[in-house]
Protein backbone atom coordinates (compact mmCIF):
# COMPACT_ATOMS: atom_id res chain seq x y z
CA UNK A 1 0.00 0.00 0.00
CA UNK A 2 1.70 3.34 -0.99
CA UNK A 3 1.43 5.96 1.86
CA UNK A 4 2.52 9.34 0.97
CA UNK A 5 4.95 10.80 4.18
CA UNK A 6 4.56 13.80 5.99
CA UNK A 7 7.02 15.65 8.29
CA UNK A 8 5.58 14.43 11.75
CA UNK A 9 5.90 10.53 10.85
CA UNK A 10 9.23 10.63 9.17
CA UNK A 11 10.24 11.51 13.29
CA UNK A 12 10.63 8.89 15.07
CA UNK A 13 8.26 8.28 18.10
CA UNK A 14 9.31 7.54 21.57
CA UNK A 15 7.91 3.89 21.51
CA UNK A 16 9.18 3.52 18.21
CA UNK A 17 12.42 4.61 19.34
CA UNK A 18 12.41 2.26 22.25
CA UNK A 19 11.58 -0.79 20.36
CA UNK A 20 14.56 0.61 17.94
CA UNK A 21 16.82 0.84 20.84
CA UNK A 22 15.87 -2.48 21.96
CA UNK A 23 16.21 -4.46 19.12
CA UNK A 24 19.79 -3.09 18.65
CA UNK A 25 21.29 -3.14 22.01
CA UNK A 26 20.03 -7.02 21.83
CA UNK A 27 21.56 -7.22 18.37
CA UNK A 28 25.00 -5.57 18.69
CA UNK A 29 25.39 -7.90 22.08
CA UNK A 30 24.34 -10.51 19.95
CA UNK A 31 26.71 -9.82 17.34
CA UNK A 32 29.42 -8.71 19.77
CA UNK A 33 28.95 -12.35 21.48
CA UNK A 34 28.95 -14.18 18.11
CA UNK A 35 32.17 -12.04 17.02
CA UNK A 36 34.32 -12.93 20.32
CA UNK A 37 33.62 -16.56 19.91
CA UNK A 38 34.29 -16.26 16.47
CA UNK A 39 37.59 -14.66 17.38
CA UNK A 40 38.07 -17.23 20.49
CA UNK A 41 38.13 -19.95 17.83
CA UNK A 42 40.27 -18.59 15.59
CA UNK A 43 42.56 -17.52 17.47
CA UNK A 44 43.32 -20.98 19.35
CA UNK A 45 43.00 -22.56 15.83
CA UNK A 46 45.91 -20.37 14.95
CA UNK A 47 47.72 -21.07 18.07
CA UNK A 48 47.33 -25.16 17.66
CA UNK A 49 48.85 -24.22 14.38
CA UNK A 50 52.05 -22.52 15.30
CA UNK A 51 52.59 -24.86 18.35
CA UNK A 52 51.79 -27.89 15.60
CA UNK A 53 55.01 -25.97 13.61
CA UNK A 54 57.34 -26.12 16.67
CA UNK A 55 56.36 -29.34 17.66
CA UNK A 56 58.30 -30.78 14.98
CA UNK A 57 61.44 -28.66 16.14
CA UNK A 58 61.13 -28.99 19.66
CA UNK A 59 60.78 -33.16 18.96
CA UNK A 60 64.18 -32.94 17.14
CA UNK A 61 65.56 -31.25 20.70
CA UNK A 62 64.16 -33.58 22.68
CA UNK A 63 65.43 -36.37 20.59
CA UNK A 64 69.08 -35.15 21.01
CA UNK A 65 68.82 -34.41 24.38
CA UNK A 66 67.69 -38.20 24.80
CA UNK A 67 70.63 -39.05 23.90
CA UNK A 68 72.91 -37.03 26.25
CA UNK A 69 70.87 -37.81 28.88
CA UNK A 70 71.91 -41.47 27.64
CA UNK A 71 75.37 -40.46 27.98
CA UNK A 72 75.36 -38.62 31.20
CA UNK A 73 73.59 -41.69 32.47
CA UNK A 74 76.03 -44.28 31.36
CA UNK A 75 78.80 -41.98 33.07
CA UNK A 76 77.35 -40.48 35.90
CA UNK A 77 79.07 -40.00 38.32
CA UNK A 78 82.32 -39.48 36.77
CA UNK A 79 80.54 -36.60 34.67
CA UNK A 80 77.80 -34.74 36.65
CA UNK A 81 77.24 -31.64 34.22
CA UNK A 82 74.14 -31.37 32.70
CA UNK A 83 74.36 -31.06 29.19
CA UNK A 84 72.88 -27.55 27.82
CA UNK A 85 71.91 -26.49 24.29
CA UNK A 86 72.42 -23.05 23.23
CA UNK A 87 69.25 -23.60 20.83
CA UNK A 88 66.93 -24.55 24.01
CA UNK A 89 66.64 -24.43 27.90
CA UNK A 90 65.56 -28.18 29.41
CA UNK A 91 64.60 -29.95 32.66
CA UNK A 92 64.27 -33.73 33.83
CA UNK A 93 61.57 -34.52 36.60
CA UNK A 94 60.72 -38.06 37.89
CA UNK A 95 57.75 -40.55 37.73
CA UNK A 96 56.83 -38.96 41.11
CA UNK A 97 57.49 -35.41 39.49
CA UNK A 98 60.00 -34.34 41.83
CA UNK A 99 62.28 -32.26 39.66
CA UNK A 100 65.95 -33.93 39.40
CA UNK A 101 67.51 -30.73 37.29
CA UNK A 102 65.85 -27.80 35.64
CA UNK A 103 67.62 -24.76 33.45
CA UNK A 104 64.58 -23.95 32.44
CA UNK A 105 63.62 -19.94 32.46
CA UNK A 106 59.73 -20.60 33.30
CA UNK A 107 59.06 -23.15 36.11
CA UNK A 108 55.37 -23.45 35.93
CA UNK A 109 55.15 -27.22 33.76
CA UNK A 110 51.95 -28.73 32.78
CA UNK A 111 52.46 -32.64 32.88
CA UNK A 112 49.63 -33.46 31.26
CA UNK A 113 49.97 -31.32 28.13
CA UNK A 114 52.51 -32.15 25.40
CA UNK A 115 53.04 -28.84 24.58
CA UNK A 116 51.59 -25.53 25.65
CA UNK A 117 52.01 -21.71 26.01
CA UNK A 118 53.49 -20.16 29.26
CA UNK A 119 53.74 -16.60 29.93
CA UNK A 120 57.01 -16.19 27.36
CA UNK A 121 57.86 -19.70 26.74
CA UNK A 122 56.87 -22.47 24.73
CA UNK A 123 57.04 -25.72 26.46
CA UNK A 124 57.33 -29.31 25.17
CA UNK A 125 57.05 -32.59 26.86
CA UNK A 126 58.36 -35.50 26.05
CA UNK A 127 57.78 -38.61 28.18
CA UNK A 128 60.61 -40.79 28.16
CA UNK A 129 60.42 -44.84 28.09
CA UNK A 130 64.13 -45.53 29.37
CA UNK A 131 64.30 -43.70 32.30
CA UNK A 132 67.68 -42.53 32.14
CA UNK A 133 69.29 -40.95 35.50
CA UNK A 134 65.25 -41.54 36.69
CA UNK A 135 64.03 -38.93 34.32
CA UNK A 136 60.05 -40.14 33.06
CA UNK A 137 59.76 -36.51 32.03
CA UNK A 138 61.68 -34.41 29.64
CA UNK A 139 61.09 -30.88 29.42
CA UNK A 140 62.14 -29.06 26.82
CA UNK A 141 61.75 -24.81 26.49
CA UNK A 142 62.14 -22.08 24.06
CA UNK A 143 61.37 -18.66 23.70
CA UNK A 144 57.90 -17.31 22.95
CA UNK A 145 58.90 -14.53 20.79
CA UNK A 146 54.97 -13.34 20.59
CA UNK A 147 54.85 -12.18 16.76
CA UNK A 148 52.39 -14.86 15.43
CA UNK A 149 50.12 -13.77 18.46
CA UNK A 150 50.19 -9.75 17.70
CA UNK A 151 49.72 -10.73 13.86
CA UNK A 152 46.49 -13.18 15.28
CA UNK A 153 45.53 -10.08 16.81
CA UNK A 154 45.75 -8.00 14.09
CA UNK A 155 43.79 -9.81 11.98
CA UNK A 156 40.90 -10.52 14.81
CA UNK A 157 40.50 -6.41 14.85
CA UNK A 158 40.46 -5.76 11.37
CA UNK A 159 38.50 -8.54 10.31
CA UNK A 160 36.35 -8.00 13.41
CA UNK A 161 35.35 -4.57 13.07
CA UNK A 162 35.18 -5.35 9.40
CA UNK A 163 32.08 -8.25 9.91
CA UNK A 164 30.86 -5.61 12.77
CA UNK A 165 30.00 -3.02 10.76
CA UNK A 166 28.49 -5.06 8.20
CA UNK A 167 26.39 -6.45 10.81
CA UNK A 168 25.37 -3.30 11.84
CA UNK A 169 24.32 -2.03 8.14
CA UNK A 170 22.65 -5.97 8.10
CA UNK A 171 20.62 -4.51 11.59
CA UNK A 172 19.77 -1.54 10.17
CA UNK A 173 17.81 -2.73 7.44
CA UNK A 174 16.53 -5.47 9.70
CA UNK A 175 15.01 -2.60 12.05
CA UNK A 176 13.95 -0.39 9.12
CA UNK A 177 12.01 -3.83 7.82
CA UNK A 178 10.55 -4.69 11.16
CA UNK A 179 9.67 -1.07 11.84
CA UNK A 180 7.51 -0.17 8.08
CA UNK A 181 4.65 -2.15 8.86
CA UNK A 182 3.85 0.40 11.69
CA UNK A 183 4.66 3.22 9.99
CA UNK A 184 2.60 2.58 7.18
CA UNK A 185 -0.27 2.19 9.59
CA UNK A 186 0.66 5.47 11.10
CA UNK A 187 0.57 7.32 7.84
CA UNK A 188 -2.56 5.66 6.71
CA UNK A 189 -3.94 6.68 9.67
CA UNK A 190 -2.36 10.45 9.10
CA UNK A 191 -4.05 10.72 5.52
CA UNK A 192 -7.45 9.61 6.54
CA UNK A 193 -7.24 12.11 9.39
CA UNK A 194 -6.38 14.65 6.99
CA UNK A 195 -8.89 13.50 4.23
CA UNK A 196 -11.65 13.77 6.75
CA UNK A 197 -10.97 17.12 8.76
CA UNK A 198 -11.57 19.14 5.34
CA UNK A 199 -15.16 17.54 5.83
CA UNK A 200 -15.64 18.25 9.00
CA UNK A 201 -14.81 22.44 8.78
CA UNK A 202 -17.88 23.67 7.39
CA UNK A 203 -20.70 22.07 9.08
CA UNK A 204 -18.76 22.36 12.75
CA UNK A 205 -18.52 26.28 11.64
CA UNK A 206 -22.19 26.31 11.11
CA UNK A 207 -23.27 24.64 14.15
CA UNK A 208 -21.46 26.98 16.50
CA UNK A 209 -22.15 29.81 14.38
CA UNK A 210 -26.20 28.99 14.66
CA UNK A 211 -25.49 28.32 18.49
CA UNK A 212 -23.94 31.50 19.21
CA UNK A 213 -26.77 33.07 16.93
CA UNK A 214 -29.45 31.44 18.92
CA UNK A 215 -31.56 33.99 21.07
CA UNK A 216 -31.28 31.62 24.27
CA UNK A 217 -33.72 34.42 26.27
CA UNK A 218 -37.13 33.46 24.60
CA UNK A 219 -36.34 29.70 24.88
CA UNK A 220 -38.31 27.38 27.40
CA UNK A 221 -35.88 25.36 29.96
CA UNK A 222 -36.13 22.40 28.30
CA UNK A 223 -34.66 23.42 24.81
CA UNK A 224 -31.77 25.43 27.00
CA UNK A 225 -30.47 21.85 28.23
CA UNK A 226 -30.82 20.60 24.94
CA UNK A 227 -29.16 23.74 23.35
CA UNK A 228 -26.36 22.99 26.03
CA UNK A 229 -26.24 20.18 24.73
CA UNK A 230 -25.46 20.24 21.32
CA UNK A 231 -23.02 23.14 22.41
CA UNK A 232 -20.66 21.30 24.74
CA UNK A 233 -20.61 18.18 22.07
CA UNK A 234 -19.74 20.56 19.10
CA UNK A 235 -17.36 22.05 21.01
CA UNK A 236 -15.56 19.48 22.06
CA UNK A 237 -15.71 18.13 18.21
CA UNK A 238 -14.34 21.68 17.66
CA UNK A 239 -11.28 20.79 19.81
CA UNK A 240 -10.69 17.57 18.23
CA UNK A 241 -10.89 19.67 14.61
CA UNK A 242 -8.98 22.27 15.51
CA UNK A 243 -5.61 19.41 16.86
CA UNK A 244 -6.33 17.27 13.80
CA UNK A 245 -5.86 20.64 11.90
CA UNK A 246 -2.84 21.39 14.00
CA UNK A 247 -1.23 18.14 13.25
CA UNK A 248 -1.94 17.98 9.49
CA UNK A 249 -1.87 21.09 7.95
CA UNK A 250 -0.69 24.32 10.31
CA UNK A 251 2.03 22.90 12.41
CA UNK A 252 4.35 23.56 9.38
CA UNK A 253 3.20 27.34 8.88
CA UNK A 254 5.76 29.63 10.33
CA UNK A 255 5.00 31.37 14.16
CA UNK A 256 3.43 34.16 14.59
CA UNK A 257 4.97 35.16 17.86
CA UNK A 258 3.75 38.24 19.73
CA UNK A 259 3.64 39.01 23.48
CA UNK A 260 -0.16 37.68 24.80
CA UNK A 261 -1.06 38.21 28.34
CA UNK A 262 -1.79 34.54 29.36
CA UNK A 263 -3.83 35.39 32.60
CA UNK A 264 -6.67 36.79 30.00
CA UNK A 265 -5.96 33.76 27.21
CA UNK A 266 -6.32 31.29 30.16
CA UNK A 267 -9.34 33.19 31.75
CA UNK A 268 -10.50 32.75 27.90
CA UNK A 269 -10.01 29.09 27.83
CA UNK A 270 -11.47 28.42 30.71
CA UNK A 271 -15.20 30.27 30.18
CA UNK A 272 -14.81 28.50 26.53
CA UNK A 273 -14.43 24.85 28.38
CA UNK A 274 -17.15 26.29 31.41
CA UNK A 275 -20.12 24.60 29.42
CA UNK A 276 -18.37 20.71 29.22
CA UNK A 277 -17.03 21.43 33.06
CA UNK A 278 -20.12 22.23 34.06
CA UNK A 279 -21.78 19.26 32.37
CA UNK A 280 -19.63 17.03 35.06
CA UNK A 281 -20.42 18.98 38.10
CA UNK A 282 -16.77 20.35 37.76
CA UNK A 283 -15.50 23.15 39.78
CA UNK A 284 -12.92 25.75 38.43
CA UNK A 285 -10.29 27.18 41.18
CA UNK A 286 -8.63 29.95 39.29
CA UNK A 287 -5.69 31.19 40.87
CA UNK A 288 -3.86 33.03 38.19
CA UNK A 289 -1.23 36.37 38.74
CA UNK A 290 -0.53 39.18 35.67
CA UNK A 291 1.86 37.26 33.42
CA UNK A 292 3.29 37.55 29.55
CA UNK A 293 4.65 35.66 27.26
CA UNK A 294 6.06 35.75 23.68
CA UNK A 295 4.75 32.59 21.76
CA UNK A 296 2.18 31.99 18.63
CA UNK A 297 -1.08 32.58 20.54
CA UNK A 298 -2.44 29.98 17.73
CA UNK A 299 -0.04 27.36 18.99
CA UNK A 300 -0.68 28.19 22.74
CA UNK A 301 -3.95 28.17 22.98
CA UNK A 302 -3.80 24.28 21.35
CA UNK A 303 -1.61 24.07 24.74
CA UNK A 304 -3.54 25.13 27.29
CA UNK A 305 -7.21 23.92 25.51
CA UNK A 306 -5.49 20.06 25.53
CA UNK A 307 -4.30 20.54 28.96
CA UNK A 308 -8.07 21.96 30.28
CA UNK A 309 -9.95 19.46 28.12
CA UNK A 310 -8.00 16.59 29.63
CA UNK A 311 -8.58 17.97 33.05
CA UNK A 312 -12.42 17.97 32.25
CA UNK A 313 -12.33 14.95 30.58
CA UNK A 314 -10.18 12.12 32.95
CA UNK A 315 -12.01 13.89 35.78
CA UNK A 316 -14.13 12.69 38.68
CA UNK A 317 -17.70 13.94 38.27
CA UNK A 318 -17.91 16.99 40.87
CA UNK A 319 -14.05 17.01 40.71
CA UNK A 320 -11.91 20.22 40.54
CA UNK A 321 -10.02 22.06 37.60
CA UNK A 322 -7.07 23.91 39.15
CA UNK A 323 -5.42 26.71 37.05
CA UNK A 324 -2.31 28.62 39.03
CA UNK A 325 -0.12 30.96 36.95
CA UNK A 326 2.76 32.72 37.69
CA UNK A 327 5.25 34.84 35.83
CA UNK A 328 7.44 31.34 33.93
CA UNK A 329 4.75 28.87 35.94
CA UNK A 330 1.53 27.55 34.71
CA UNK A 331 0.30 24.25 36.38
CA UNK A 332 -3.05 23.16 35.39
CA UNK A 333 -4.17 20.10 37.53
CA UNK A 334 -7.35 18.30 38.59
CA UNK A 335 -8.84 15.53 40.59
CA UNK A 336 -9.38 12.62 38.14
CA UNK A 337 -8.61 8.85 37.31
CA UNK A 338 -4.44 10.11 37.26
CA UNK A 339 -2.20 7.80 35.00
CA UNK A 340 0.51 4.88 36.16
CA UNK A 341 4.00 6.25 36.79
CA UNK A 342 5.31 4.16 34.35
CA UNK A 343 2.93 5.23 31.93
CA UNK A 344 3.99 8.82 32.26
CA UNK A 345 6.93 8.75 29.43
CA UNK A 346 4.71 7.48 26.57
CA UNK A 347 1.78 9.84 27.33
CA UNK A 348 3.25 12.19 24.75
CA UNK A 349 3.20 9.77 22.20
CA UNK A 350 1.04 9.95 19.42
CA UNK A 351 -1.99 8.01 18.79
CA UNK A 352 -0.77 6.58 22.52
CA UNK A 353 -4.24 6.93 24.72
CA UNK A 354 -4.36 4.68 28.03
CA UNK A 355 -8.38 5.34 28.73
CA UNK A 356 -10.43 3.71 26.17
CA UNK A 357 -13.56 5.22 27.60
CA UNK A 358 -13.06 8.69 26.40
CA UNK A 359 -12.85 9.50 23.03
CA UNK A 360 -9.97 11.20 21.13
CA UNK A 361 -7.77 9.90 18.59
CA UNK A 362 -4.86 10.50 21.43
CA UNK A 363 -3.11 13.28 19.48
CA UNK A 364 -3.63 16.08 22.07
CA UNK A 365 -0.72 15.67 24.68
CA UNK A 366 1.90 15.22 21.53
CA UNK A 367 0.79 18.52 20.19
CA UNK A 368 1.44 19.95 23.44
CA UNK A 369 4.75 18.19 24.05
CA UNK A 370 5.36 19.07 20.25
CA UNK A 371 4.68 22.88 20.87
CA UNK A 372 6.27 23.19 24.31
CA UNK A 373 9.66 21.44 23.07
CA UNK A 374 9.81 24.40 19.92
CA UNK A 375 10.01 27.12 22.62
CA UNK A 376 12.01 25.40 25.42
CA UNK A 377 9.54 24.97 27.84
CA UNK A 378 9.76 22.78 30.31
CA UNK A 379 7.08 20.17 31.08
CA UNK A 380 6.29 18.36 34.05
CA UNK A 381 3.85 15.38 34.80
CA UNK A 382 3.32 14.48 38.18
CA UNK A 383 0.05 12.20 38.86
CA UNK A 384 -1.12 9.79 41.47
CA UNK A 385 -4.07 7.24 40.06
CA UNK A 386 -6.85 7.71 41.60
CA UNK A 387 -6.03 11.10 43.04
CA UNK A 388 -4.92 13.28 39.92
CA UNK A 389 -2.94 14.65 37.46
CA UNK A 390 -0.83 18.10 37.90
CA UNK A 391 0.72 19.34 34.35
CA UNK A 392 3.24 22.21 35.44
CA UNK A 393 5.21 24.07 32.44
CA UNK A 394 7.85 25.99 33.40
CA UNK A 395 9.57 28.68 30.88
CA UNK B 1 95.42 -61.60 77.15
CA UNK B 2 95.41 -58.12 77.33
CA UNK B 3 95.94 -58.09 73.33
CA UNK B 4 93.12 -60.44 72.69
CA UNK B 5 90.81 -58.31 74.58
CA UNK B 6 91.61 -54.74 72.89
CA UNK B 7 91.46 -56.72 70.00
CA UNK B 8 88.18 -58.14 70.39
CA UNK B 9 87.13 -54.43 71.84
CA UNK B 10 88.46 -52.88 68.29
CA UNK B 11 86.80 -55.69 66.22
CA UNK B 12 83.41 -55.11 68.53
CA UNK B 13 83.56 -51.09 67.74
CA UNK B 14 84.42 -52.21 63.92
CA UNK B 15 81.20 -53.58 63.16
CA UNK B 16 79.18 -51.20 65.24
CA UNK B 17 80.11 -48.25 64.44
CA UNK B 18 79.09 -49.86 60.59
CA UNK B 19 76.09 -48.81 59.23
CA UNK B 20 73.09 -51.21 58.05
CA UNK B 21 74.04 -50.58 54.28
CA UNK B 22 77.67 -51.07 54.73
CA UNK B 23 77.07 -53.81 57.36
CA UNK B 24 74.51 -55.69 54.81
CA UNK B 25 75.19 -54.84 51.21
CA UNK B 26 78.86 -53.98 50.91
CA UNK B 27 79.98 -57.15 52.08
CA UNK B 28 78.71 -59.30 49.73
CA UNK B 29 78.62 -56.73 46.90
CA UNK B 30 82.29 -56.28 46.98
CA UNK B 31 83.43 -59.50 45.14
CA UNK B 32 81.14 -58.66 42.29
CA UNK B 33 82.22 -57.61 38.89
CA UNK B 34 79.00 -54.80 38.74
CA UNK B 35 79.40 -51.80 41.71
CA UNK B 36 76.53 -51.04 43.83
CA UNK B 37 76.30 -47.73 41.95
CA UNK B 38 75.97 -49.62 38.70
CA UNK B 39 73.03 -51.41 39.94
CA UNK B 40 71.06 -48.79 41.70
CA UNK B 41 71.61 -47.04 38.11
CA UNK B 42 69.65 -49.79 36.61
CA UNK B 43 67.18 -49.85 39.03
CA UNK B 44 66.98 -45.75 38.36
CA UNK B 45 66.90 -46.86 34.59
CA UNK B 46 64.24 -49.09 35.41
CA UNK B 47 62.16 -47.68 37.64
CA UNK B 48 62.20 -43.84 37.84
CA UNK B 49 61.09 -42.56 41.42
CA UNK B 50 62.51 -42.76 44.67
CA UNK B 51 59.35 -44.30 46.18
CA UNK B 52 59.26 -46.67 42.97
CA UNK B 53 63.11 -47.60 43.02
CA UNK B 54 62.83 -47.92 47.25
CA UNK B 55 59.64 -50.33 46.76
CA UNK B 56 60.66 -52.36 44.41
CA UNK B 57 64.43 -53.04 45.86
CA UNK B 58 62.63 -53.85 49.23
CA UNK B 59 60.66 -56.50 47.33
CA UNK B 60 63.12 -57.90 45.44
CA UNK B 61 65.64 -58.40 48.29
CA UNK B 62 62.54 -60.28 50.19
CA UNK B 63 61.41 -62.37 46.96
CA UNK B 64 64.39 -62.39 44.76
CA UNK B 65 63.21 -64.09 40.94
CA UNK B 66 65.34 -64.01 37.93
CA UNK B 67 62.11 -62.67 36.07
CA UNK B 68 62.00 -59.13 38.45
CA UNK B 69 65.92 -58.73 38.35
CA UNK B 70 67.19 -55.75 36.63
CA UNK B 71 70.51 -57.16 35.85
CA UNK B 72 71.18 -58.78 32.55
CA UNK B 73 70.90 -62.42 31.81
CA UNK B 74 74.76 -63.10 31.69
CA UNK B 75 75.02 -61.77 34.85
CA UNK B 76 72.38 -63.67 36.11
CA UNK B 77 73.86 -66.93 34.99
CA UNK B 78 77.20 -66.29 35.93
CA UNK B 79 76.14 -65.19 39.72
CA UNK B 80 73.09 -66.22 40.19
CA UNK B 81 70.13 -64.81 42.13
CA UNK B 82 70.80 -63.52 45.96
CA UNK B 83 69.61 -65.33 48.45
CA UNK B 84 66.50 -63.89 50.37
CA UNK B 85 67.36 -61.21 53.17
CA UNK B 86 66.74 -62.16 56.59
CA UNK B 87 66.66 -58.41 57.58
CA UNK B 88 64.18 -57.25 59.69
CA UNK B 89 61.80 -54.52 58.46
CA UNK B 90 63.65 -51.63 59.94
CA UNK B 91 67.10 -52.61 59.44
CA UNK B 92 65.95 -53.23 55.77
CA UNK B 93 64.45 -49.84 55.38
CA UNK B 94 67.56 -48.12 57.11
CA UNK B 95 69.97 -50.05 54.33
CA UNK B 96 67.44 -49.13 51.29
CA UNK B 97 67.50 -45.54 52.54
CA UNK B 98 71.27 -44.92 52.71
CA UNK B 99 71.37 -46.65 49.12
CA UNK B 100 69.39 -44.09 47.63
CA UNK B 101 70.89 -41.61 49.23
CA UNK B 102 74.15 -42.55 48.80
CA UNK B 103 73.67 -42.62 44.64
CA UNK B 104 70.68 -40.65 44.26
CA UNK B 105 71.12 -38.21 41.15
CA UNK B 106 69.08 -34.83 43.02
CA UNK B 107 71.27 -31.93 43.64
CA UNK B 108 75.09 -33.84 41.69
CA UNK B 109 73.95 -32.10 38.95
CA UNK B 110 75.00 -29.22 38.26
Amino acid sequence: MLVSKNKATNSLLKSEKKSLLRFLTLYVAMVIFVITLLSVFYYQSQEKLMLSDQRAALSKYAYIQTKRLKVLHYFFDERTTYPRDPRFRSAIYDIEFKKIFSILGDESIRFDEEIYITDQHIHFVKTLDTYYLGTKYLIIEVEDDGIWRGEIWKHIIGYGLIAFFLFMLFGLFLARLFLRPMRDSLMLLDRFIKDTTHELNTPLSAILANIEMMDTEIMVEKNKKKLNRINIAAKTVSTLYKDLTYLTLEQEQENDDETIELHTLLRNRAEYFFILAESKQLKYELDLEDATMIVDKRKFTRVIDNLISNAIKYNKRGGVVGIKLRQGMLMIWDTGIGIDKEKIPFMFDRYMRFNQSEGGFGVGLSIVKKIVDEYNIKIEVESKEGEGTKVVLKW
Amino acid sequence: MVKKIVLCIALTIGVFSQDAYERNCVECHKDLPTTLQQMFKEYLQTYSGEENVKAVLKHYLRHPSKSISVMSELFIDSYGIKKKSRLNKEELNEAIDIYWEKFKVFDKLK
